[in-house]
């Protein structure tokens, strides 16, 4: 169960100055539950997930999350890794010069020690990309590449589900994963989620569209404005927000933040 | 038997601009200043016609505490021969290793110089290296700096026939107080000739390295390409770069460019890194590793290009604790 209590966070946004993002967020998510946040620009959905992940410059300045009882916020990016979340970007990071493959297998590996379980062999290793990326549709060619280098966009995001599999978290966040794709990208990302879809696994996929819902049926959606959840329903919310807009259910003003 | 004592008045100072970065006589201090130097160790590789060797010749210098080396190396190839030459520079204690590297490379003959100075970090290096290419010459030379208190890497082309290709890397990994300088005048004097610059630098302590590249087009060097590259990446707060790109063109049909970029390690890789499990230190190396290879990949020969990355990868694991 991924627990986020009373959540303030502010981004550094020069040299001493912060801005405050997000203002109290309050959100659980149990294990096997989808929860869907959605949005519009400058509510802070992005913030939500580079906080969750650990990313430096993010202070959370009041509040809590925890996952499975494991305070997050004590953890540096890789130890939160260790203990289950994965954050799915919405633009993939390039790294010229390496290689997929040894990205991976570096992954896995220390992944592995962290958790306290044994270091997998090359053979070990090549069994484990080799089935998953095959089961996702990824070639052999993309894995013998550089990390996202030359990529197109469903290549990258596709690369993104591929890490998902292989890594096994416990708590996945997808941010505006289907930005720049197209819907035959968008569809067979979405069937890759979906198949890692399990009982000890959450999802909190962030949007701004209804789109990717279709695809990937949330439980639950949450309607983020000025780092709040200010409205929380079932799947048929994100219909309303489709057809609505987000001035009526977040107020004309904060949709001009 | 020693040579008599050289006049150090006439040694280039801060004020000379090749040398602006560089503080040779400091560097030398009173021991070396007056220690004498030795007559030159000369080697000399020629290539003759006919003569084919895939062979890889080694030179090795060897510096010695208290002395002041003096080793020439001179490579002569002759129309159409190749060959591959591996220089490994090492020593014990503090001297002044004082190189000069003639390399003449006749119509069509092909060079790869790979050059690996890892002299000791109380030593002094200089090394003087004058290239001249004749038409269709093909040379690729690779640098590893990563030795002594202060180098200097010279290198001056002269691309003298149309149709010759010169290609320079290197990688300098330095550390405590170490200062490595490389300075590159590209001269193109014929047309239709390609140079390449790419070198890659790694900083870190109090290290302080230099990169000077020229790329110099005559008049008559119509349809040159030349391009130039130095990036270089601080490991330490206390690290610092000196970079000095000069273009300077007087044919009117070139294709010429140069980049240099000095900072840190980005922030968003390492990040993409870590939060898929790899810890600090390791998405460290990885990205750094990852950089410095980039230029070793320039190296022609699998096997020494391999060796070549290893000696860089145990530099920086002891540099990043890993």
């Amino acid at each position: 169960m991924m627990k986020i209590d009373n959540l303030h966070a502010s981004v550094e946004i020069a040299d001493g100055v912060e801005k405050k993002i997000i203002k109290g967020l309050t959100l659980e998510i149990k294990s096997g539950e989808v929860h869907a946040i959605m949005g519009p620009n400058g509510a802070g959905k992005s913030t939500l997930s580079y906080v969750l992940a650990g990313r430096d410059g993010y202070n959370v300045t009041d509040g809590s999350v925890e996952l499975d009882g494991v305070d997050l916020l004590e953890l540096n990016p890789e130890e939160r890794a260790a203990a289950g979340v994965f954050l799915a970007f919405q633009y993939p990071v390039e790294i010229p010069g390496v290689n997929m493959n040894v990205f991976l297998k570096s992954a896995v590996n220390s992944l592995r020690k962290q958790r306290g379980e044994e270091e997998l062999d090359a053979l070990g290793m090549l069994k484990l990309i080799k089935g998953k990326s095959k089961e996702l549709g990824i070639s052999e060619d993309m894995m013998c590449r550089a990390v996202n280098v030359g990529f197109s966009g469903g290549e990258k995001k596709r690369n993104e589900v591929l890490q998902m599999a292989i890594l096994e978290p416990k708590f996945c966040i997808l941010d505006e994963t289907d930005s720049g794709l197209d819907i035959d990208a968008m569809k067979v990302v979405a069937d890759g989620v979906n198949s890692l879809r399990n009982e000890g696994r959450s999802f909190l996929v962030i949007t701004h569209y209804q789109r990717l819902l279709d695809y990937i049926k949330p439980d639950v959606v949450h309607v983020l404005a000025d780092g709040k959840i200010v409205k929380t329903g079932g799947a048929e919310l994100a219909l309303e927000l489709e057809e609505k807009g987000y001035g009526e259910i977040v107020g004309s003003d904060e949709e001009a933040a | 038997m020693s040579l008599r004592v050289l006049d150090y008045s006439a040694l280039p100072t801060l004020k000379d601009e090749q040398w602006r970065f560089t503080d040779l006589q400091r560097a030398l201090g009173d021991s070396l200043l007056n220690a004498s130097p030795q007559a030159p160790d000369q080697v000399l590789i020629h290539k003759s016609h006919g003569q084919m060797s895939d062979k890889a010749e080694e030179v090795v210098w060897i510096g010695e505490n208290g002395v002041h080396h003096q080793p020439r190396l001179k490579i002569v190839l002759e129309e159409g021969t190749q060959a591959t030459v591996i220089e490994r520079h090492s020593g014990e204690g503090a001297y002044w290793k004082n190189c000069g590297t003639e390399i003449v490379l006749r119509a069509n003959a092909r060079l790869n110089h790979i050059r690996v100075q890892n002299d000791s970090v109380e030593s002094m290096h200089t090394d003087m290296v004058h290239i001249t290419m004749e038409s269709d010459a093909r040379i690729n030379c690779f640098s590893m700096n990563m030795g002594a208190k202060l180098s200097r890497h010279d290198i001056h082309t002269a691309i003298n026939g149309s149709g010759a290709e010169c290609m320079l890397s290197g990688v300098n990994l330095l550390k405590g107080k170490q200062h490595g300088d490389s300075t590159i005048l590209m001269e193109h004097v014929a047309p239709n000739s390609v140079s390449n610059q790419f070198y890659r630098s790694i900083l870190d302590d109090q290290a302080h390295g230099v990169f000077q590249g020229k790329v110099h087009v005559h008049r008559e060097a119509q349809k040159t390409d030349g391009y130039q590259l130095a990036n270089t990446i601080l490991l330490s707060q206390g690290s610092r770069m000196n970079t000095k790109p000069e273009l300077e063109i007087y044919a009117d049909d070139v294709k010429c460019s140069h980049g240099t970029t000095t900072g840190q390690l980005d922030e968003e890789p390492l990040f993409y890194l870590r939060s898929r499990g790899l810890s600090e230190a390791q998405a460290r190396m990885l990205l750094v590793q990852a950089f410095v290879d980039e230029a070793i990949d320039k190296i022609k020969d699998g096997s020494i290009r391999n060796q070549i990355k290893e000696i860089a990868k145990q530099w920086l694991k002891e540099q990043l604790n890993i």
